[in-house]
């Protein structure tokens, strides 16, 4: 199979799993107690006013003709209004989506780092004091709630040593003049503002680092197995009967074969380290789509509720499909 | 069965690491069960009743200080096991309960119903878990059985998976074309012959499983999605003590962290151990 043909059959396969999650997300939130416009209201709301609310949201008409349109406005990008502050749900969602995705994305840079380095070496030193120092950090680390972690960084080095703040995105009046990608550390360089820049990296530090630790327990664990696995291979013995350089044995040869496993389980916590970011946003006041989330539960904003949790749906689906991609590039015989 | 299997060899779990992480394992959880147990013995004062100042810090009488309402820290750190362990178990019992039965009879039966019942099952699978629990916890309110539930939704797919994956290997094998031979019914095939093939690998998720829904738990809480207070509940206590650290005052945060630090720890290296004793051949399975 050519890639192109691959890319479109995972594309195409991913729609059914879209549609399920969809499916879920209306049916826990439309049919489960607790009636969304009483609880906007109020209880004591008088009874023409709700249904006069019920008939403009439609929530008066089947449930089935409900689900449909539901689903057909989700397919046109329609995600509802929020009630808390009228504006469209999606408008507010891609405002907030940049902080999420850089707060993801270096987590995931931090995790992948101590992933690799660490379970690579605990792999080559087997059974030494490396390899036992890497499955005492990875089980320790694994049951470090995020949150609990992310408050004990605040308070070493934000409470006591002064070093870094202790939440928000940006100081003051340090927001990046233009915005072009809605990641602060990006747009800081591209308007060559080196003060906004350090101001959100300052900030970014903290964050990225409480999940990109706890996730990256569990890197550590895969890289090692996935490296034990392939040091103990032939094509690896034939490279050091070669002569090949340790060094080069150990990345080149055995880390490099290992990669593919290790991106797939990497792609699989990507749901994890979204789960992380919902809670590391919280505890830190990072304004992203999972404090967003968090909230509009508070203030019973059931269109964003909604609409945060699509999105994360799709955010999720989109990331599976490109590990996938990534890993038939690498590897030909997936595609097959 | 287990326990006797694990007293005669308990000189051979003894002999390499995962022995050992399965005793340390084992003592945390056995701490934990106690302090949740004897919980009105072991604590000095009320969990929810002010026993001294506010906000003192740790000192003979308050051994971990006191919290904004002047309750006692430790009295609540050791209630809150209490809350813990009840939400796990029916959150495990709820899921294994539904996950259980549906991956025996869809895998025995194969066919439309498995490829539509699993694609379901792998959805909600891939889903990151936290959020959905997040969703039904928003709807449901707070309150043990509804937070309980939230968290089950979650894991059905995690024992559906497991169980479905032997089954349909199981099925194959001699013995139970040979039951179907004699002319078995499904239902004596499925209890007699496939269950009590695939149960001992649902131990080991069972017993990975609390430790998750107790991490869950705490993070609803900690979201403010949890038990309303001012039951003791380590997340709900982590996030009202997030408030006071800017002025220092530790002991809020620090002590109801470790206490789920241990509980997870002590769950998670104990179902490790299992794991490798009960599965030697599965090997690493996260």
């Amino acid at each position: 199979m050519k890639l192109k043909a691959y890319i479109l059959t995972r594309i195409l396969l991913s729609i059914p799993m879209i549609l399920i999650i969809l499916t879920i997300v209306f049916f826990v939130l439309r049919v489960l107690p607790g009636n969304p416009i009483l609880a906007m209201l109020g209880p004591k709301a008088p009874p023409e006013v709700v249904h006069a609310m019920e008939h403009q949201m439609g929530l008066d008409k089947p449930i089935i003709i409900q689900y449909l349109v539901y689903l057909s406005h989700i397919a046109v990008g329609n995600f509802g209004t929020s009630t808390y502050t009228s504006l469209p749900v999606l408008q507010e969602l891609l405002q907030k989506f940049p902080a999420t995705f850089e707060l993801t994305l270096y987590s995931m840079v931090v995790a992948v780092l101590i992933g690799i380095f660490l379970g690579t070496y605990a792999a080559y030193n087997f059974g030494k004091t490396t390899d036992v120092f890497a499955r005492v950090y990875s089980i320790f680390v694994y049951s470090f709630p995020v949150f609990w972690f992310g408050i004990m960084l605040q308070l070493v080095f934000g409470v006591w040593l002064h070093w870094l703040p202790v939440s928000g995105r940006s100081a003051p009046f340090m927001i990046p003049e233009h915005i072009y990608t809605g990641i602060y550390t990006i747009d800081a360089l591209l308007n060559g503002n080196f003060e906004v820049f350090i101001d959100a990296v300052k900030h970014l530090i903290l964050p990225a680092v409480t999940l990109g630790i706890v996730i990256s327990s569990i890197f550590v664990r895969m890289v090692r197995s996935n490296v034990l696995l392939s040091l103990s291979s032939q094509y690896v013995t034939a490279a050091r009967a070669r002569g090949t350089t340790e060094k080069k044995v150990l990345f080149k040869h055995a880390l490099k074969n290992a990669m593919p496993p290790i991106l797939t389980i990497m792609g699989l916590q990507f749901a994890l380290l979204l789960a992380g970011a919902i809670l590391t946003e919280t505890t830190f006041s990072w304004p992203g789509i999972g404090n967003y989330l968090i909230t509009r539960i508070s203030y019973r904003d059931f269109p964003a509720i909604q609409g945060a949790i699509v999105f994360f749906a799709f955010f999720v689906a989109v990331i599976s499909i490109l590990v996938d991609i990534i890993n038939a590039w690498i590897d030909p015989r997936i595609r097959y | 069965m287990f326990s006797q299997k694990i007293g005669k060899n308990i000189k051979q779990l003894m002999g390499d690491s995962s022995g050992v992480m399965f005793l340390i394992g084992l003592v945390l959880l056995v701490m934990f069960i106690l302090m949740a147990v004897f919980a009105p013995y072991i604590a000095p004062y009320s969990p929810i009743k002010p026993s001294g100042a506010q906000l003192l810090p740790p000192q003979s009488g308050h051994i971990m200080g006191t919290d904004n309402l002047g309750y006692d820290v430790f009295s609540r750190v050791i209630y809150g096991s209490r809350m813990a362990f009840s939400i796990a178990a029916i959150a495990t019992v709820i899921a294994a309960a539904v996950g259980i039965p549906t991956g025996l009879i869809v895998g025995y039966v194969g066919g439309k119903l498995d490829s539509i019942v699993t694609m379901i099952m792998d959805s909600v699978y891939t889903f990151p878990g936290l959020i959905l629990a997040i969703a039904i916890a928003a709807m449901l309110g707070q309150g043990l059985i509804n937070i309980s539930l939230s968290i089950a939704v979650v894991y059905i797919p995690t024992y559906y998976r497991v169980i479905r994956s032997q089954v349909v290997t199981i099925k194959s094998e001699l013995y139970v074309e040979g039951a179907k031979a004699i002319g078995a019914k499904p239902k004596t095939i499925l209890s007699k012959y496939v269950l009590p093939n695939v149960l001992p690998s649902t131990i080991v998720v069972l017993s990975m499983n609390i430790a998750d829904a107790i991490m869950t738990e705490a993070g609803l809480s900690f979201l403010g999605l949890g038990i309303a207070p001012p039951t003791p509940d380590w997340g709900y206590d982590l996030s009202k003590g997030q408030q006071f650290i800017l002025q220092n005052d530790w002991w809020l945060v620090v002590f109801p962290g470790l206490a789920i630090i241990l509980i997870v720890l002590g769950f998670s290296m104990f179902s490790e151990g299992l794991n490798e004793y009960l599965n030697p051949n599965i090997g690493e399975k996260r």
